[in-house]
Order: C-alpha cells, then structure tokens, then sequence
C-alpha cells in the first residue's frame, strides 16, 4: 500500500459553516508527514474524519485501503487533541488496557506497557495512578498508550503541546523511533520547528481549504531565498541587480548588515561573483533559505489574522 | 464482542476498586444487623416501667382503670413467655417442621379458620413470625388474667411447656406501675392543686419519690365523679404524647363500662347484647383466574400479593445504585476526552453495551452481596424463623412469577441503564447531568409510590394505565403479577417494554455518538432530537 491515507474532495460542514472544504491529500508509506495550520483550520475535524470518527459531508476517505477506519482499527494508532486518562487506573493499565481494546493479549499488553514506560523514562512510574502523573507524563503515557499495540499508521493530534522542551524533544525521539520502524506517521502541530526537524512532508491547511501539500524543500522553495551582506559598497554593487527584487537592513536585527530578497530561482552565487567583479570587499555573506515557520506564516499568515479578528 | 467483554472488564474491575462500592456493600448488612440488634437491645433494655399517678373522684371507676394497667402488665408477660418458650424450643420445631414435611400455607390457612370458628376475628395473624404467628395474650380471655387464682395457673401451665434444659425464665417488668400521691399532697386537695404540684414532676424537673425509690412519673390521671355521664372528661396529663396505651386501655374500659350502665338503666340484657354484637357476616373469597377446585382465597393469596413488593424494591435499588456510576464515568470519559481514543478503538455500540453490562455486573455482585449477607445474617440472628419466612416466599413464588421477576428486572435495568449513559454524553459535569436527573428521579418515584397500593388493586385503572408506560411497566408488572393480570396485559406490555429498550439503547447510541465529542454547554431538548433524526455526524 502506497498510500496509508488519502483524502479525496473531502468536505465538511456544520450547518452554514465549512469546516474543511474540497480537501485532498495523500501520505506515502513511511513518511512523517506534518499536518500544519493555524487554530480552528480543520486539522483535527480532518484527523476525526480520517479516523471515522465523523463523517464527512462529501468526498471520500481511504485509510489503510480501506474506507471505514473502524475496519482496521488495530493497525492504528490514534493520540486526540485533548488527552486525557482515566485518573484511577496505573499507567501500566491504561496502555495495556488500550493495546488490549486493540486486540493485543492481555498478558502480552502488560509487556508491552512497562517496556514502553522503561524505554520512555517512566519506569519508575509504572504502577502511579494516572492521576498522580505530571501533565507531561501523562501525555507521554497517552503517546504510548496510541502505539502499544504496533501499529503500522500513527495519528497524533498536537503530540507536543503542553510539554517542555526537554519532553518536547523525547516526543521527536518517539516519532523518529516510529519511523525507524518503517511506520507511517501524520501528526499536526502549529509549530514549525517540530515540523521542520522531523517532517518528510507537510501538508498545510487553513480556513479549511488546502494551501500546501509536498515536501518540505518544496515548502521552503516556495519563499525567495535571501542573502545577508556586510562590505564598503555593498549596496551600489548588488541593490539594483535584477535578481535582487527587495533590499533593507536585515530581519535578524543587526542594523549594518544588508538583507537581500532574490526572485524565486535566482542563484546566489551570481551575487558573489557580481561583488568580486566589483570589487566590493565582503566581510558577511549569508545565504538565508527560508525557514518552516516563514513559508507558514507566508502560506496563511494573511487569512489566518483575519480570521483571527472576525 | 471482545471490546464489548474488554470494556465491560475494565468498568467493572474500576467500580470495583473505588470506595463508594465496598462501603454500598458493607453499609446493608450493618444496617440490617441494626435493624435486628437495636429494637432487640431496647427490649431487653425495655421501655422502664412507667409510673403512673391514678386520683379516683369516683365510684370505683379507679379500679376499673387499675385493671386495666394489671391486663396490659400481664399480656407483656404472656408475650415474653411465648418468645422464651419460642427460643427454647426452636431446634425442636425445626425438627418437627423438617420430619413432617408441614405446608406452610396449609398451616395458615388452619389457623385463619380455626380462629374464624372460635369467632375470634380481633386476633391477628403475623404469618412472617413462626414463634408467634398469633399473640397469645389475645387468645386468652380477659376474665382469667384479671383473676389472681387463674393467673397464676395460667402462668405456670405455660411455663410446664418448656423444656428441662432450658434457661430459667425472667418475668419482665410491668409496663405500668400505679404509685401513690407524694406525702405533702393530699386526697383533699383539689384537682386543680394536685395538678398543679404534679406538673414539675410530669415536666421531669424533679424525680418522683416512692417506696421503690426515685422513678420519672410518666402520666396523671384524673376520674371525676361522675366520669360516665356525658360532659365530664376524664383528665390525661402527660408529656409523652405518642404512648397512648394507657389512655387507650382506661377510655375503652371505661366506654364499656358506661354502655354496660346504660344497658342496665333500659332493663336491656348485656349478655344479649354481647350476642348480638357478635353477629357477622362471613364471606368466603374466591379467585377465577385459579384452577379448578381451589379457587378459594386463602391467606396465602394475601402474602402472595404483596411478595412482589420485595422485587419492586430490588430492581428500584439495583436502578438507583448503578445510575451514579454510569453517570459518572460516561462524564469522567467525556470530559477526560478518553473518549476520542475509545471511539477509535471500539464503536459507539460496543462501547455503550461494554459499560452498561459492566456496571450492570458490579450491581449485580452488590446484590449478590446483599442477599448473601441477608441471608446470612437472618440465618445467624433470626435462626428458624428465616428459613419459615424463605418457605413462605418459595410456597407463593410460582415459576411463572419468577420468570416475570426476572424478565421485568433486566429490561427494567436496561432500559435506564441506557437512558443513563445517554445522559451521561452530553453532561460535562456532574452538575449539569443533575438538571437531567432531577425529572428522571421523578419518574422514578411514581411506582415507589404507587407500589404499595398496586397490590390492594392489581387490576384496577391506574394500575392498568401504568402498565403500559415503559419507564414503569417493570415495577408495576411485578407488582401485579400475582393478581394473574390478563394475558394480553402481559405480553402486550413486555413487547412495548422490549420495543422501548431497544428505542432507548438505539437513541442513547445516537446521542452518545454526537454527544461525547461534542464540548461546552449540555444540548436542548430540540437539539436532541434533531440528533436522532440525523444521520452519523
């Protein structure tokens, strides 16, 4: 199977209101796949819809190969927006419990719960009611709970909110462990920097509608490149290039260095060779590519701050 | 069907893990014990003696009332007669009873007729008590407690019954006790002074001395002169309103003795008019609905009607116990957001059947629990007496009975535990399910109401009515069913029973579905419904 999800026209409405409208996108096996967008853009009515947990309005869903997600709920494995545990039972119970729900034997489900908590540092909290855990810990023990039971397709809502960044980084390290597995793996998140670092792919929606599905240097590609340059003469050299379609004083904060935007496919290496033929004597010359977080705010930036005021 | 069973596990090993479920399992037995132990300790104790001062204007009414408090003394002392001689003799009975293989309801049915036929229809039977199915004291005649001589026969003949082994017995207390006027009030004052002095002493404000020592004086009572003839009022001064035993005795003895005056004055004959006061009418109750032959009604029949009360209760019980824990945890899943996790896992059906059968299965262990601890205890404390009553019951619960019993009180079950867990998912907190509880309490009130006047009509209009109305149809049915209510009756309101828990459960799942994702305030009522018309959301 190629491709463990696929959405196809997928449309959701409540009423007047569109929540996800004409999505379609499709997650390659054993991929990380980061399904990006601001609040209240559809990600997880989206994530609901994939899991048959709501229907869609129109259009159609495969998970697995299969339509219902039901049919194969034990090769998936599902971590909600909102966490929650039931606050009486250990954290042993609740994974295995949940791997059992799964169709994991009850004796094997035991197993598998504390080599989780041990491998995740939470052996010493194994037999803590859930109740007594940390918030981290708790969603720690949720992420573990969705993953009990192996499954080959990984859904994580918002895997790392709530947590440090010490918690934050061991949930990258689950991911990646899931991945080195040759698992399929789709979380959202509306922080780019999770995204970048451990993404193959994004998938960006906003207002419901669709507005990036690729890879994450195709993501970047969609941003000019800049260049950051400091030299006597610098900005008579290179300011009136055509390749250069905006200059002004760099966006990291140092007043005297010079930031310039290039046309989308521009070479910077022209830049430098330009400067040499000029003569100007360059003490800084950086080539900036665009971060996640630029092309997020570039992909929704506008829209999502309307939104945010209506 | 393995997630049902593996939720169900999971609900049930929860439940049975927190506190509320062991003290609900050891508070009945406690209470039961208490409710055994404490009427028996405050006999023991008993009601002290109560100490009473008689001023007699008249001529010999006084006496009259004395012997009075002498018959209510010495009926206290056939009682625990019977009960000593009761104890004494119990292994015995129950020997007997075993070896000659006794139909209880037979038994009764003789006692009623024979009772009938020494015309003694004031005597009541008490069929749940093998020790004292009737009080002998109202067997035997007045005249031979009040004679000293007889008495004294009496007693000793009774006491011939017991066993040699067996421990001496103690009389009891009198309830009663006349004492005399304190040494600084005399005879010739008036009523109104001695009444006034006695007031502190009624008042219990200060201890009321005899030759016994100090006692608490419990009532005054005052005969006038001519206490008989219509405007004097006999004078009761107490501050204990409820025992009105006394009173009762002295006013009833003394009605009879103004009739039997009267009576004289017309020249009419009181033996004549004891004949004639004992004429009655006799009726012989006969049901159509029993076979052939033995269509009479007998005592049996009686308890037969009320049986069902019990079950009426459990399943009430059983409801009310299990509607906090589905409440609960439906809201605890709900507003955990576990919920989300669980509905990719299990479908909204086999979630919502795993939970209710769990919970519906910790019920059942409590139950179990009671019963067994009923049993039990009734066994320990009651000894021959429990396994009496146990063979009353087996002797009225006919197989059909049983089956009715049976059928209403898992469909009864059902049918709220769903309405619960429905409520359950569209509640955030236990304080908005409350708003929900409240009219559903309500219903639930109405056949713990009309439970115990059911029986004495089994088969009349509100009975019928409620039968039909499937919140109620489980009690009400139980409560008729041993009135043999007409067939159509039966299964016509089972069918519509079954057809509504199958609504209930089908709509419960729908706003189960819709509701336990949905977050913020409780839907409307309209809203409800426009959830059960829609599809899947």
């Amino acid at each position: 199977m190629s491709h463990p999800i696929e959405l196809k026209n997928v449309v959701k409405t409540y009423g007047e209101f569109r929540a996800v409208d004409n999505v379609s996108f499709s997650v390659p096996a054993g991929t990380v796949c980061g399904f990006l967008g601001p609040n209240g853009a559809g990600k997880t009515t989206c994530i609901r819809m994939i899991l048959d947990i709501l229907r869609p309005t129109s259009g159609s869903i495969s998970i697995l190969g299969t339509p219902r997600a039901l049919d194969v709920r034990t090769r998936i494995g599902y971590l909600p927006e909102e966490k929650g545990l039931y606050k009486k039972m250990t954290a042993t119970a609740i994974i295995a419990y949940f791997a059992m729900l799964k169709g994991v034997p009850s004796s094997k489900a035991k197993t598998t719960a504390r080599e989780l908590l041990e491998r995740y540092g939470l052996g010493s909290f194994k037999d803590h009611k859930c109740e007594a855990l940390s918030k981290g810990m708790g969603q720690k023990v949720q992420v573990l709970a969705s993953i009990a039971h192996d499954p080959d397709l990984v859904i994580l809502d918002e895997p790392f909110s709530g947590l440090d960044p010490v918690n934050q980084g061991v949930m990258e390290e689950v991911i990646r462990d899931i991945r080195a597995q040759g698992k399929t793996v789709l979380f959202s998140t509306h922080v780019m920097s999770h995204a970048e670092r451990i993404c193959e792919r994004i998938v960006v929606i906003n207002a419901g509608k669709l507005v990036f599905d690729g890879s994450v240097e195709n993501a970047r590609s969609l941003l000019p490149r800049r260049v950051r340059v400091r030299g006597t003469g610098v900005e008579n050299a290179l300011v009136n290039l055509p390749e250069v379609i905006q200059s002004g004083p760099s966006s990291d904060g140092r007043d005297d260095v010079l930031e310039l935007r290039l046309e989308e496919g521009a070479n910077p290496q022209n830049l430098l060779q330009t400067a040499f033929e000029k003569g100007v004597a360059l003490e800084i010359f950086e080539v900036v590519d665009p971060n996640l977080h630029e092309v997020f705010v570039h992909l929704v930036g506008e829209e999502a701050r309307e939104a945010a005021v209506r | 069907m393995m997630q049902i069973y593996r939720v169900a596990i999971r609900e049930y090993l929860e439940n049975v893990k927190t506190k509320g479920f062991w003290i609900g399992i050891f508070i009945f037995p406690v209470l039961i014990w208490m409710m055994i132990e404490i009427p028996k300790f405050l006999e023991e104790k008993g009601i002290p003696t109560r100490h009473v001062v008689i001023i007699d204007r008249s001529d010999g009414l006084g006496e009259i009332a004395r012997e009075r408090i002498t018959l209510l003394n010495r009926k206290k002392v056939l009682t625990a007669l019977q009960t000593h001689i009761a104890e004494a003799t119990a292994s015995q009975r129950e020997e007997m009873m075993k070896d000659q293989n006794i139909d209880i309801g037979e038994l009764l049915d003789q006692l009623e007729q024979g009772l009938d036929q020494l015309q003694r229809s004031d005597v009541e039977i008490n069929p749940f008590d093998p020790t004292k199915l009737v009080e002998m004291g109202d067997l035997v005649p007045e005249e031979m407690l009040l004679n000293d001589g007889q008495w004294n026969i009496l007693k000793k003949m009774v006491l011939n019954q017991l066993p040699e082994d067996a421990p001496p017995f103690e009389e009891p207390t009198p309830r009663f006790q006349e004492v005399a006027l304190p040494p600084d009030i005399s005879m010739s004052q008036t009523d109104q002074q001695i009444e006034e002095q006695l007031k502190g002493y009624l008042r219990g404000d200060q201890p009321y001395s005899t030759e016994n020592g100090d006692v608490q004086l419990f009532a005054m009572v005052t005969i006038p002169a001519r206490a008989l003839e219509p405007g004097e009022d006999v004078r009761f001064w107490s501050s204990n309103l409820a025992d009105t035993d006394l009173l009762d005795a002295i006013l009833g003895a003394l009605t009879e003795e103004a009739r039997e005056r009267e009576y004289a004055r017309q020249g009419i004959e009181s033996e004549a008019v004891a004949e004639i006061a004992s004429l009655k009418v006799r009726s012989v109750n006969f049901d159509p609905n029993k076979s052939e032959g033995e269509e009479k009604v007998g005592i049996r029949d009686k308890i037969r009607q009320y049986a069902p009360i019990g079950f009426v209760y459990m399943l009430w019980v059983a409801i009310f116990s299990i509607a906090q824990m589905l409440l609960n945890n439906t809201i605890e899943e709900k507003s955990n957001r576990i919920i989300e996790v669980l509905l990719s896992s299990v479908t909204t059906n086999e979630l919502l059947l795993g939970k209710v059968l769990g919970v519906a299965a910790v019920g059942v262990t409590m139950q179990i629990a009671w019963i067994g601890s009923l049993i039990s205890i009734l066994h320990l404390k009651a000894g021959p007496s429990a396994t009496w009553v146990a063979d009353i019951i087996a002797a009225v619960i006919t197989p059909e009975l049983l089956v009715g019993f049976v059928f209403y009180f898992i469909a009864g079950y059902f049918f709220y535990a769903f309405l619960f867990a429905g409520i359950g998912s569209i509640c955030n907190t236990i304080k908005e399910a409350q708003n929900f509880m409240s009219p559903l309490m309500l219903l639930m009130m109405v056949p713990l109401a009309t439970m115990t006047f059911i029986p004495s009509e089994p088969n009349g209009t509100i009975a019928t009515t409620l039968s039909w109305i499937p919140p109620w149809t489980p009690f009400v049915m139980m409560n008729r069913m041993a009135a043999n209510p007409p067939a159509v009756e039966v299964y016509g309101t089972a069918l519509v029973l079954l057809v509504s828990v199958i609504f209930v459960f089908w709509a419960s799942a729908k706003v189960f579905r819709i509701g336990v994702l949905r977050t913020g305030q409780p839907p409307k009522l309209f809203e409800l419904l426009g959830w059960l018309k829609s599809e899947r959301p």
